[in-house]
């Protein structure tokens, strides 16, 4: 419940139903009755965070137990954090509106490197010491999960304890473990010390790092109970793991607000450059059974209208053709509409493609990723120009009229030519569509390319490449707009500045920790917003720490350096690693998991299994795109 | 050819938009109320062009940050359905602060509001708004800052809004001055109460959004209730 002095602020506010809680399927728990409370902290808006799928599963997951109660917060928009420090109102969780102090457990998810100052924003704002060093008692203890935790070393000044890997088992542990010290009245150093036996914990002040002369690490020391290698947590079974029966419905309008049904964690593909297709191996697959169950339930619980299949690469599921009937078998009867993101559609039966055309039909997408086959090769993105064209051919046929093509700059090896070849495939789209005799008369093709900015990361064969300085991809964005010439192209790039921040955090180190604290001191938050993005502040921030960026972004790093995610253990065989970036600038193609397996080392956590394995390709294994 | 009506029944349902549901613009509401009908499996007749939808009228937007104990919004039903149960089932759907209060056969179109009361709370007023809200009120002119659009620009006039003050009563309770008044109202004049209380506190040191604002009730023309 939302205190009166909050309640006064909120009508100064845009979109108080940010701070409000109480939408429909929130848990409301009388504190008395629970033994441990737990703030699940979401480093960006309302309106990101209530659409990430992650916290929803551990929201639930927390709150079936009778012993605990989780609750939410998000980072608060500007407007009202002015208000909050102005009238001395800490950050509060959206149940029960009290502070965040008063918490037991603190989870952030570290979706993305940008929000690492929301981080520190809000701890600041709720109260609690931003600095871990500062806080001495056994709680409020403070925990992060998430992608970014794969190199969780930056952030390791504020978190006591980092969780790589999946969170649903762990989580669970460490809130046993954690009742079981407050009711003993355990200090913070015996909690660590126990939590650090747990598989998948990470406590980073085990960690002794000594630096060389020249900035690269030397040597990482575990300490206490801490293994040597923190080994990731990963859920064996999907069929059997926690999904939520229902889901927070928010009253304002967020970016995912529909039922979202995950078909599978992992990804066969091993493109290079993504660390998503690594970091969540071995592939392990839902049954379409289970799936077409949860989202009923969800469906219903929540009144969506629309559902939303969610993975990897989701045409990559085995299934497909046995989940999507199940699915329109119901929904369409009670107009809920199935959406389908990146789906190959060549691969897609003809009856499939009737079923597809009954539902109100999204935008067609393609990720060729790079311009020419060469460099397609070089980042194992097994996808053919020819490919993309039939697709395009079989979608023009179907009626689809807008096609968005997402590539990216800046990838090991690029020249300019390279550059070209994405202008000059975006324009063969565009003659495909004008070629096509049973294209939608009347109607014009529309072809978006949009252009990310390639940021080398941790456990992927490019790990150790240089990231593009910014003028080096101003240029390239230049060149690209020079070579296209159609106005059927629409060409949209992502600023540079926002890129090297992120390069530098996903690789950096320790040291990065005073940067990130001067930096949130100096006004930095929002940083993967445009309207809050200061690069200069950033700028000011390295200099007082004596640090570059060019150390941390522009550096090809050695095979043996000892790199600051080193002692984290993905699964994934370091040698498999620089196999596959020599492979890369031999633009070599490695083959997909389910054609060959190439032996990453990712099965080990799961006791060897790994769906890829033991799955036939539905329908040959051309069809790569 | 007689047209063949595709629904079994029109009707109205009231609810009460209380607590921080006041902080839930229109057209989350719009939202909010959708999904709950579906939730609670109601049968509602859905439009039928390219983007078919749960078709629903509400009778007048209500501003963030007020409460009301009067909304109605009109739907159509498929098949005939017992109207106590109905509201009981979508109410169970609901979140806990839109609540609701009825579900019947409407006596009156939307088009036929003309007045609704509302009850304004100043929680902090000054000494000048005590002491001159009475005279402002009873004054032959009232004037209030309506932001208009003039062309493409948007401008502030003053306007006088006497004429839309049907009724009022000042009252003091707990140093909070409470006046309940009857405003016009509906598609053809509106007067949000923000606008009254822009004029009854622009010489005061009274801060205009500390007030609370609850919509009691909305009247026909002749001060009938809205059925």
């Amino acid at each position: 419940m939302v205190k009166k002095e909050v309640e006064k602020l909120l009508k100064k506010v845009q979109k108080p139903a940010r701070y409000t809680g109480g939408e429909l399927n929130s848990v409301v728990k009388d504190k008395n009755d629970v033994k441990l409370r737990y703030a699940f902290c979401f480093p960006d808006n309302y309106e990101i965070g209530m659409s990430h799928l992650g916290m929803k599963i551990l929201y639930s997951l927390v709150n079936e137990r009778p012993d605990a109660w989780c609750e939410r917060t998000f980072a608060p928009w500007e407007d009202m954090e002015a208000l909050m420090r102005e009238n001395g109102v800490k950050l509060y969780a959206l149940e029960s509106g009290d502070a965040l102090d008063e918490f037991d457990l603190i989870g952030f998810t570290l979706q993305y490197e940008l929000s690492y100052t929301n981080v520190l924003n809000m701890l600041d704002l709720g109260g609690v010491p931003v600095l871990k060093k500062d806080r001495t008692s056994l709680t409020p203890m403070v925990i992060a999960g998430g992608p970014c935790v794969c190199n969780p070393e930056p952030m390791a000044d504020f978190i006591d304890i980092f969780l790589p890997g999946e969170g649903e088992e762990v989580t669970n542990e460490l809130i046993d473990l954690l009742i079981e010290h407050k009711e003993k009245g355990s200090t913070r150093l015996e909690f660590l010390r126990e939590a650090a036996k747990i598989q998948g914990v990470y406590v980073p002040e085990f960690y002794n790092v000594d630096y060389n002369e020249d900035g690269t690490i030397k040597s990482v020391e575990n300490l206490e109970t801490a293994p040597e290698k923190v080994k990731k947590r990963i859920i064996s079974d999907l069929d059997s793991a926690h999904y939520p029966k229902n889901f927070v419905v928010p009253f304002i309008d967020v970016v995912q607000d529909r039922t979202v049904g995950e078909v599978f964690r992992g990804c066969i593909r091993g493109c290079r450059f993504c660390q998503a297709g690594f970091i969540y191996r071995p592939i392990r697959e839902k049954s379409p059974e289970k799936i077409n169950e949860q989202c009923r339930s969800i469906s219903d619980a929540t009144g969506y209208d629309e559902i939303s299949l969610c993975s990897l690469s989701t045409s990559d599921y085995t299934k497909i053709e046995k989940l999507i009937p199940m699915l329109f078998d119901w929904a369409l009867k009670e107009s809920i509409n199935v959406s389908l993101p990146s789906l190959r559609v060549d691969n897609f039966s003809d009856e499939l493609m009737e079923e597809l055309k009954k539902v109100r039909r999204s935008g067609l997408t393609f990720a060729p990723e790079a311009g020419t086959q060469r460099l397609r090769d070089a980042i194992n993105k097994n996808v053919t120009e020819e490919e993309v064209l039939r697709t395009a051919l079989k979608a023009f046929d179907g009626g689809w009229t807008s096609v968005k093509l997402y590539f990216m700059m800046g990838l090991p090896t690029e020249t300019l030519d390279d550059i070209k070849g994405i202008a000059d495939l975006a324009q063969k789209v565009v003659d495909a569509f004008y070629n096509n005799p049973n294209r939608e008369k009347g109607k014009g093709v529309q072809v978006s390319v949009s252009c990310a900015s390639f940021v080398p990361k941790p456990f992927t064969p490019f790990q150790w490449e240089p990231q593009d300085t910014g003028d080096m991809l101003i240029e390239k964005q230049k060149h690209l707009l020079s070579s296209t010439k159609s106005r059927k192209i629409s060409i949209s790039y992502h600023q540079s500045d926002t890129s090297v921040l992120e390069g530098v955090l996903a690789r950096g180190d320790r040291r990065l920790g005073d940067v990130i604290y001067k930096a949130w001191q100096k006004g930095c938050k929002f940083d993967s917003w445009d309207e809050f993005f200061d690069f200069s502040k950033w700028r000011e921030a390295f200099d007082e720490c004596g640090l570059t960026t060019e150390f941390y972004a522009n550096r090809r790093r050695e095979f043996d350096e000892i790199l600051p995610w080193d002692h984290m253990d993905y699964g994934i065989r370091k040698e498999f690693l620089v196999e596959e970036n020599k492979k890369a600038h031999r633009s070599e193609t490695t083959p997909h998991c389910r054609i060959k397996c190439s032996a990453c080392g990712a099965n080990k956590l799961n006791g060897g299994k790994c769906d890829a394995g033991s799955k036939k390709m539905g329908n040959g294994s051309q069809n790569v795109l | 050819m007689p047209e063949v009506k595709k629904w079994a029944m029109e009707v109205r349902m009231s609810f009460e938009k209380t607590g921080m549901a006041k902080f839930i613009s229109h057209l989350d509401t719009v939202r909010c109320i959708t999904r709950a009908m579906k939730r609670a499996g109601v049968p509602i007749w859905f439009t039928e062009g390219f983007n078919p939808h749960a078709f629903l009228t509400f009778a007048m937007p209500l501003s963030l940050g007020f409460e009301s104990l009067c909304e109605t919004v009109d739907f159509r039903l498929t098949e005939e359905t017992d109207l106590e149960d109905l509201a009981k089932r979508i109410n169970d759907a609901l979140p806990a602060d839109i609540t609701v209060k009825e579900i019947y056969l409407p006596t009156s179109l939307p088009n036929d509001i003309r007045w609704a009361e509302y009850k304004i709370i100043f929680n902090n007023p000054d000494k000048i708004l005590l002491d001159t809200a009475e005279s402002i009120l009873s004054s032959g002119e009232i004037l209030a800052e309506k932001k208009v659009k003039q062309g493409r620009k948007k401008v502030t006039k003053e306007v006088n809004i006497k004429e839309h003050i049907k009724s009022f009563e000042l009252n003091e309770e707990n140093n909070k001055l409470i006046l309940k008044t009857v405003l016009s109202s509906g598609p053809s004049m509106n007067i949000n109460p923000m606008l009254l209380i822009g004029a009854l506190v622009k010489d005061t040191e009274t801060d205009s959004q500390d007030v609370d604002v609850i919509k009691i009730q909305s009247y026909t023309e002749n001060m009938e209730i809205f059925k």
